[in-house]
């Protein structure tokens, strides 16, 4: 009898420690008596929970700037954002913005959330504090981050303001551009000026947070407190994935106690990727058509090549043809890349890319771990090449749109902007 | 952020030196009527920007210079070299033999090409020596040959190399009766491709310069020199540094205290200025000014106007008022008048729903100058008692943008070159289409007799490129003909 109560009070505790768990691990996380009321939709728990989901859903809510937004715009944001991530849930969009219902359909949200992918791991990567020099985010955001609020225009807009703001976000970005380069030019001189300075002999110089902290004592403390706020977070997340099966459970029975008229259809399509009955029989086909193409091209291109031989003869040797040979070597190998990079880009879709530390070392000197700057930069160097592509695709679809708009109104003589 | 300037031709290289030694001169004043923190920190920002650091501790100038001639290139290097006080660079200048004679295909088509390597070379090897580069001013005049059809290829290259950097082209408007005759050519080709390659026209008319030396500065016999040193007074007040409105005025603890530099650390002197240097708040950049004022492709052209100007010896005995000074400068902005002398004070800006007093088609003399954009900047004493509120009048403006938008000012308390109070204005509007037009209208009446087309024909421009040119600057007159009501 003993032995059963302690084990029912064993797991009364686990459920609350479970919860405090999660809570210490998410950025401004409630306490765990929010969870609490939120299962019997009490009205209290609805707008710290819109404000935690916000901070969840929008990558830019590290700035404060989206916590002063008002309660009806957050909620509007949070709505487009898991609209955006495939919630299968209507009943929360029913609710009007900045009201106080609806908290235990945000607690399922947040749930389904936590389910569905690597939210904590996301977040903690998003917090984590820097030792090293990294370079400026090169991967383009996988998810475009939920949509700005749609303001109504008082009146209708005049055309050369738009061409006036397009002007400043373009001038803001050269000078983001010359930004980076000072950035890059000044990383080079501390690695060069600390060299032989770090303990760790496989690095070998200083970062700047790290130059930063033997100069200025109170940024050495700063730094020792972002680290112990992290550890302690870190902590959590561990402790919460062990604990989690219990607070599973507990979902489970407030998903129970959610009216049984929900519709379980929504009305918004899902954009999980779902794979078709006959997929494999498909592939199969697939690749049959794919191997009797290259024969075709086989066959085609044989015989081209041999009658070109034929013509070409003796030229291309020579010492004058080298440097041409050369150039069109490179380019035929970035069209090459080029075309690589758009197969594998829709496989691999936006995995987290780990942070990479910034090490200048001399040449020849053996790495074991790491990529080399010369791999980075022809990656990137060939997915330059891949979104040129696209833009001049795309680019070309625009002129041809345009004039077809212009054979449409004969008698409208229409002039089109300069060629850059 | 530092600035490479291009000094081209005869005009470029004679503005650049004085442009350099105000600049120079200003930040070594001991009447700065400031802190002597705010002075250090003032000359550090301006030095960073337009100089550079040698072994032998004279600065040296971020700058180029170009011209088909050497007698004012080595002028210029040697006026440098015996002030003592900074010099230009040791292989920074390029010149040849043969001039362009005044003729814009000449420096365009053949100079151009021809040289194109050699002065991209130079305008590199400066560009390298910068930490950060913020982009280009390149100084010309747009009556010649070199100065105007070389500069023009010069921008297109920088253009095209430089594609994120800012260029600024400082373009000397010639006299109305100038002594080249085909000068009207030579400026409707510079414009027209200045306004493609370039994104900010700085135009300064050598007679309204000219107006203001006999007088304002009361000069006798005024030469060259005299204009060139009011220009580079007029370009001092606004590139010198300022605080923007909205940062705060405080700034970093000065990081060369050698007490803070820890002693495990290992750092050059230098090295730790430029970490810091870049988070000087204390400045804006030069984007900013040109975020503010020319971010529409269409609307370019910049007039800038300075007061107050007077001679020295006149400076001793005056004193201002802020109030004064910006209720004379914001009529100055409205009636289009050049200097503080003789200022129209019947034109008014139109009250809504009504026409503008004095109807532009009875007197031309009152029309009323619609901004697009205006910059004040404020340098001097108590110059948080200076009160703006007259430019952020939404009648001053055009209809689409907001004052709000449209309207900036920088402020700082260190006074610019022993003016104790001074303010200047860069403004985006009106003022340069009457001028503009008027050249437009004397080089279209050259064209369509084919006076002189042939010098240019021959050097591989065609007429089309004529009939381009005129259709751009049209352009340019209409857009800025349809800000006003």
């Amino acid at each position: 009898m003993r032995r059963r109560r302690s084990r029912v009070e064993g797991a009364a505790r686990a459920l609350p420690e479970a919860v405090a768990a999660l809570s210490r691990c998410l950025p401004a996380g409630p306490s765990p008596e929010i969870f609490r009321r939120a299962k019997f939709d009490r009205p209290e728990a609805a707008p710290v929970l819109w404000q935690l989901l916000l901070r969840v859903l929008s990558p830019l809510a590290a700035n404060n700037t989206w916590t002063d937004l008002a309660p009806e715009a957050q909620a509007c944001l949070v709505k487009s954002a898991l609209g955006s991530q495939g919630y299968p849930r209507s009943v929360l969009l029913q609710f009007p913005d900045g009201s106080s219902q609806g908290s235990r359909e945000l607690l399922l949200a947040l749930s389904w959330l936590l389910a569905r992918g690597p939210l904590l791991e996301q977040l903690l990567a998003q917090t984590r504090v820097q030792l090293g020099d990294q370079l400026p985010q090169w991967e383009a955001p996988t998810s475009p981050g939920p949509p700005a609020p749609f303001v109504e225009p008082k009146s209708p807009v005049d055309l050369r303001l738009v061409e006036w703001l397009m002007g400043r976000l373009r001038f803001r970005w050269r000078c983001l551009i010359s930004s980076q380069q000072e950035q890059c030019i000044l990383l080079s001189k501390i690695h060069l000026y600390t060299q032989g300075c770090h303990s760790q002999r496989s690095l070998g110089h200083l970062s700047v947070a790290e130059t930063e902290m033997l100069r200025d004592p109170e940024s050495g403390q700063q730094l020792l407190q972002a680290l112990e706020s992290e550890n302690i977070r870190l902590e959590a997340a561990l402790e919460w994935r062990r604990r989690e099966l219990v607070f599973w459970q507990w979902m489970d029975t407030v998903l129970d106690t959610c009216s049984p008229e929900t519709p379980a259809v929504t009305s918004q399509p899902t954009v999980l990727p779902a794979i078709s009955e006959g997929g494999l029989g498909e592939l199969e086909s697939v690749k049959q058509e794919l191997q009797a193409l290259q024969e075709e091209l086989r066959e085609v291109s044989e015989p081209r090549r041999a009658a070109w031989e034929a013509r070409v003869g003796g030229l291309g040797q020579g010492p004058e043809w080298s440097n041409s040979r050369k150039a069109l070597q490179e380019a035929v190998q970035q069209e090459l890349a080029a075309l690589q990079g758009s197969w594998e880009r829709s496989s691999t879709p936006g995995q987290p890319q780990r942070p990479h530390r910034l090490v200048r070392s001399k040449d020849g000197a053996p790495r074991p771990q790491g990529l080399q700057a010369a791999e980075v930069i022809r990656t990137l160097s060939a997915k330059e090449a891949c979104l040129k592509k696209v833009l001049h695709q795309l680019q070309r679809q625009c002129q041809q749109e345009l004039a077809r708009l212009a054979g449409a109104l004969p008698g409208l003589i229409w002039i089109l902007p300069p060629e850059h | 952020m530092s600035i490479v300037t291009v000094q081209l031709g005869q005009c470029g290289n004679q503005i650049g030196f004085e442009v350099f030694d105000a600049l120079f001169r200003d930040s070594h004043c001991s009447q700065g009527l400031c802190s002597k923190r705010d002075n250090e920190a003032y000359q550090a920002s301006c030095r960073e920007r337009f100089f550079r650091e040698e072994e032998n501790g004279v600065p040296v100038a971020r700058a180029v210079l170009v011209d088909m001639e050497p007698k004012v290139i080595n002028q210029t290097l040697s006026k440098a070299a015996q002030s003592g006080r900074w010099n230009y660079g040791q292989h920074t200048s390029f010149c040849q033999k043969q001039g362009s004679g005044n003729n814009w295909a000449y420096g365009y088509s053949v100079h151009g090409p021809k040289h194109e390597e050699s002065i991209m070379n130079l305008i590199q090897t400066e560009v390298e020596k910068c930490d950060s580069l913020s982009g280009f001013f390149i100084i010309m005049s747009m009556a010649g040959g070199t100065g105007s059809g070389l500069g023009a290829f010069v921008t297109q290259k920088l253009q095209d190399q430089y594609s994120s950097s800012l260029k600024m082209n400082q373009i000397i408007w010639p006299y109305g009766t100038g002594e080249v005759i085909v000068q009207n050519y030579n400026s409707i080709l510079t414009l027209s491709h200045l306004y493609r390659s370039s994104d900010a026209l700085l135009i300064h008319e050598n007679d309204a310069v000219h107006k203001i030396c006999a007088k304002r500065m009361n000069i006798k016999q005024i030469s060259f020199r005299d204009l060139n040193r009011v220009l580079a007074h007029q370009l001092g007040s606004v590139f010198q540094p300022t605080y923007s409105e909205d940062s705060s005025f405080h700034y970093r603890r000065n990081p060369l205290d050698s007490e803070t530099v820890g002693q495990a650390c290992l750092m050059p002197r230098i090295f730790v200025w430029s970490l810091s240097a870049t988070n000087l708040s204390f400045y804006p950049q030069t984007g900013d000014l040109m975020e503010h004022l020319v971010p529409h492709p269409e609307f370019k052209m910049l007039g800038v106007r300075n007061i107050p100007q007077m001679s020295a010896a006149s400076l001793a005995y005056s004193t201002f008022t802020w109030a004064g000074l910006l209720k004379h400068l914001r009529q100055m902005l409205i009636s289009s008048a050049k200097m503080e002398e003789g200022i129209n004070w019947q034109v008014r800006p139109p009250l809504s729903g009504l026409p503008p007093i004095g109807k532009a088609s009875a007197h031309k003399e009152h029309h009323f100058n619609t901004s697009l954009a205006n910059l004040v900047v404020l340098r001097g004493r108590e110059v948080h008692s200076a009160d703006v509120e007259g430019f952020k009048d939404p009648a001053l403006y055009t209809s689409w943008l907001e004052p709000v938008d449209a309207f900036s000012v920088w402020k700082t308390q260190r006074a610019f070159d022993k003016y104790e109070k001074s303010a200047a204005l860069v403004s985006n509007s009106q003022l340069l289409v009457k001028p503009l037009d008027m050249i437009v209208g004397k080089a279209w009446n050259m064209f369509s007799s084919k006076a002189f087309i042939h010098q240019y024909t021959k050097f591989g421009m065609e007429e089309e490129d004529f009939l381009d040119s005129f259709a751009l600057l049209e352009q340019v007159v209409a857009s800025y003909g349809s800000l006003g009501p």
